[in-house]
């Protein structure tokens, strides 16, 4: 174990190195592109044995990995924003394919260069787990930990670690690098299920067959795997705490000044450790509100939240993406899970940090007032753009 | 270059699966039972959509249609990292995904020149959809979004040099084939398969259906595509080293290769002209080039 002063995408870099990755591919974009630097000097330098293929496009580099991974190596990309919506396709074959495949998304939307979370939002489709996370240490543990649920036998599934552009990506802070031999031994070697090699290979998968069987069958495993990511992760954070002494909650959400509460915010990314700083300033005041930072977006954490609202009076949702038209991710999905109870709190959706724009200690106060307010019966709009 | 094979020396084991998913008389389909004779099993193949695409049992895996170039270098990157450098990554796949939907991947692979084998059964068209044109149709040729019309004398435009192209990606390895010439195409695929790098081999495939002729002439058309210049048979190493395999002491006039076709049946006596002249000066060059034993590019 060791400290060291890095950035987002240095950390992201160093996961990378210590989940002893064998193929790495990726394109150059803003703001994640000092991650492909990271790994051609790790790469020029010598420091470990894996082949990093700078493609010629996201595309390419999706399905680099993709190929590798059917191959039976551990691969490893990443992208932003539009890179990632260009890699939309293969994406979609990674997830079909069922091949473990990591990736990182520095995010940034597509208006501009800022971060929001349109860029993995819009890739809800694609058959990945989407995870987001708050800061440089937990992009690393991520990544680690993204490696060993998407390689559960279990599971089979590309798992992709969404972290803030420019406030991540190009911020330092202290990580603490985990031991290359204790992660080599939490981390066992990848192996493909089934394999590709000509000498193994089950002869009947030659021919293609088309037509044959339930056409919704792959969809429905498929979605059951993905499902599976949940308690594979929840298992993964207690024996990443067990060997490394760090844990993100569960895994799926991590609950922040959640006694003696009576309404939450639930908030992503880089502005869920904003709305830290806020909840720990209103609960020193003596307003009772606490910070659900969800972590997997997908699968979605309808079992912890069904727990968690049944002693909440009012929940903030605060989505930093929306579909026009449709509005936020996370208030939909989070409205899905509470409608099944027969009390159910309040719920508000405030729309923040999109496009970049800032989110500060005090609009998380303003978010935490209307909150505390509608759970005492005050009529508050139930969308507030932040 | 490749070494001149005899026919006796092609293998009698077959790779191909049948029955197969081939309309009679397919170019393509015989391409592929050629190609991977010579191949054999220890190969991944990859294809991308294209006609017909279940051919040869190998393991594959599918991919995205624009993803050949990529998708044979995660393979090769992938075998690599796993000790498995003995099994060969080949892509089999079809003018689209060579000429144009997979070129930009493919042009990537070649300039980092990734030890993979592109082999690809060029049919001019999109036959998997119903004869679109591609960029690998020629030029005056009828297909169902080029039809001849008031406004239209078929495609506009000749077909894209893609040999050539890959050429100047200084590979180690660029050919051309044709089915009608089984020998001179095994020798190709033997003499390609154990390159280290980028190889790439194009093979002229007739398609009855969408050019339109009577599928038991499959071999004829193909022929008199090499006999009159349409299609040379060629290798370049490296970017410049050049070979003309077939070199007749005349070419058959273009009329030959056209004729049988209705794809070109529409074709006025100025448009054949056209052909001939652009064939034979074509030709000229490449017999430079290759009494050159180079060419450059």
């Amino acid at each position: 174990m060791s400290y060291e002063v890095m950035v987002g995408n240095k950390a992201a870099a160093t996961a990378v190195k210590l989940a002893r990755v064998q193929v790495a591919s990726a394109f150059p974009i803003t703001p994640q592109t000092t991650i492909t630097q990271y790994l051609s000097e790790m790469y020029a330098n010598g420091e470990w044995d894996f082949d990093f293929v700078n493609v010629e496009g996201e595309l390419s580099s999706q399905v680099v990995v993709q190929a590798a991974s059917r191959v039976g190596a551990r691969t490893f990309t990443c992208t932003s924003g539009p890179g990632l919506l260009y890699m939309h396709h293969p994406m979609q074959q990674t997830g079909t394919n069922r091949l473990p495949v990591v990736m990182a998304v520095v995010h940034r939307n597509y208006r501009g260069m800022q971060p929001d979370h349109s860029d993995l939002m819009s890739q809800q489709w694609t058959g990945w787990g989407h995870q987001y996370v708050e800061h440089a240490q937990e992009v690393l543990d991520s990544l680690l930990m993204a490696y060993k649920v998407a390689e559960d036998p279990r599971v089979r599934i590309p798992i992709a670690v969404g972290y803030d552009g420019y406030v991540l990506s190009y911020t330092a802070e202290p990580v603490d690098i985990p031991d290359q031999a204790e992660v080599d031994e939490w981390l066992p070697p990848y192996k493909p299920i089934p394999s590709i090699l000509p000498d193994e290979v089950d002869p009947s998968t030659f021919a293609r067959g088309w037509g044959e069987g339930d056409p919704q069958m792959p969809w429905k495993i498929h979605h059951e795997a993905v499902l599976k990511i949940e308690d594979v992760l929840k298992e993964t954070m207690d024996s990443f705490e067990k060997t490394f002494g760090r844990r993100y909650g569960n895994g799926m959400i991590q609950e922040y000044m959640m006694e003696d509460i009576d309404c939450a915010i639930v908030a992503m990314g880089t502005i869920a450790g904003t709305c830290k700083a806020a909840v720990e300033k209103m609960q020193s005041e003596g307003k009772r509100v606490g910070l659900i930072k969800l972590r997997s977006f997908i699968p979605f954490p309808y079992n912890d939240f069904k727990r968690l609202a049944k002693n909440l009076d009012a929940i903030a949702v605060v989505d930093r993406s929306i579909c026009p038209g449709k509005g936020g991710p996370v208030f939909g999905k989070l409205r899905d899970v509470l409608y099944d109870m027969e009390e159910r709190p309040k719920i508000l959706q405030f729309h923040a940090g999109l496009g970049g724009k800032e989110v500060r200690t005090h609009d998380f106060e303003m978010i935490g007032d209307k909150v505390l307010s509608a759970a005492k019966g005050g009529k508050e709009e139930q969308v507030t753009w932040v | 270059m490749s070494q001149r094979i005899t026919r006796p020396q092609i293998p009698l084991s077959e790779m191909t699966i049948t029955p197969g998913s081939a309309c009679q008389g397919c170019g393509a389909a015989l391409a592929a039972r050629l190609a991977f004779k010579a191949l054999g099993p220890n190969v991944i193949r990859h294809t991308v959509p294209c006609c017909p695409d279940s051919v040869t049992m190998n393991p594959r895996a599918g991919s995205v249609f624009e993803g050949g170039g990529a998708m044979l270098t995660g393979t090769a990157r992938g075998l690599k990292a796993i000790g498995r450098t003995d099994v060969k990554a080949v892509g089999f796949f079809g003018d689209g995904g060579t000429y144009d939907i997979g070129f930009q991947g493919l042009s990537g692979a070649a300039e980092r020149n990734e030890n993979i084998f592109i082999i690809t059964k060029d049919n001019e068209a999109y036959m998997n959809t119903g004869n679109q044109r591609s960029s690998a149709t020629p030029k005056y040729a009828i297909t169902s979004t080029t039809p001849v019309g008031v406004k239209s004398r078929g495609k506009e435009t000749q077909k894209k040099n893609i040999p050539f192209i890959f050429a100047a990606h200084y590979v180690p390895y660029v050919a051309t084939a044709s089915v009608g010439f089984p020998e001179d195409l095994i020798a190709k695929v033997n003499y390609a398969k154990d390159i280290e790098g980028f190889r790439m081999l194009i093979i002229q495939s007739p398609c009855p259906v969408g050019w339109r002729f009577d599928p038991a002439k499959t071999i004829e058309i193909a022929r008199a595509g090499v006999q009159t210049g349409i299609w040379p048979l060629l290798e370049i190493e490296n970017g410049k080293d050049f070979k003309l395999n077939y070199k007749p002491k005349e070419l058959k006039p273009v009329t030959e290769y056209l004729k049988p076709q209705a794809r070109f049946r529409h074709m006025t006596d100025t448009e054949i002209n056209d052909i001939q002249e652009f064939t034979t000066n074509r030709w000229e060059s490449l017999l430079k080039s290759d009494e050159n034993k180079q060419i450059i590019i």
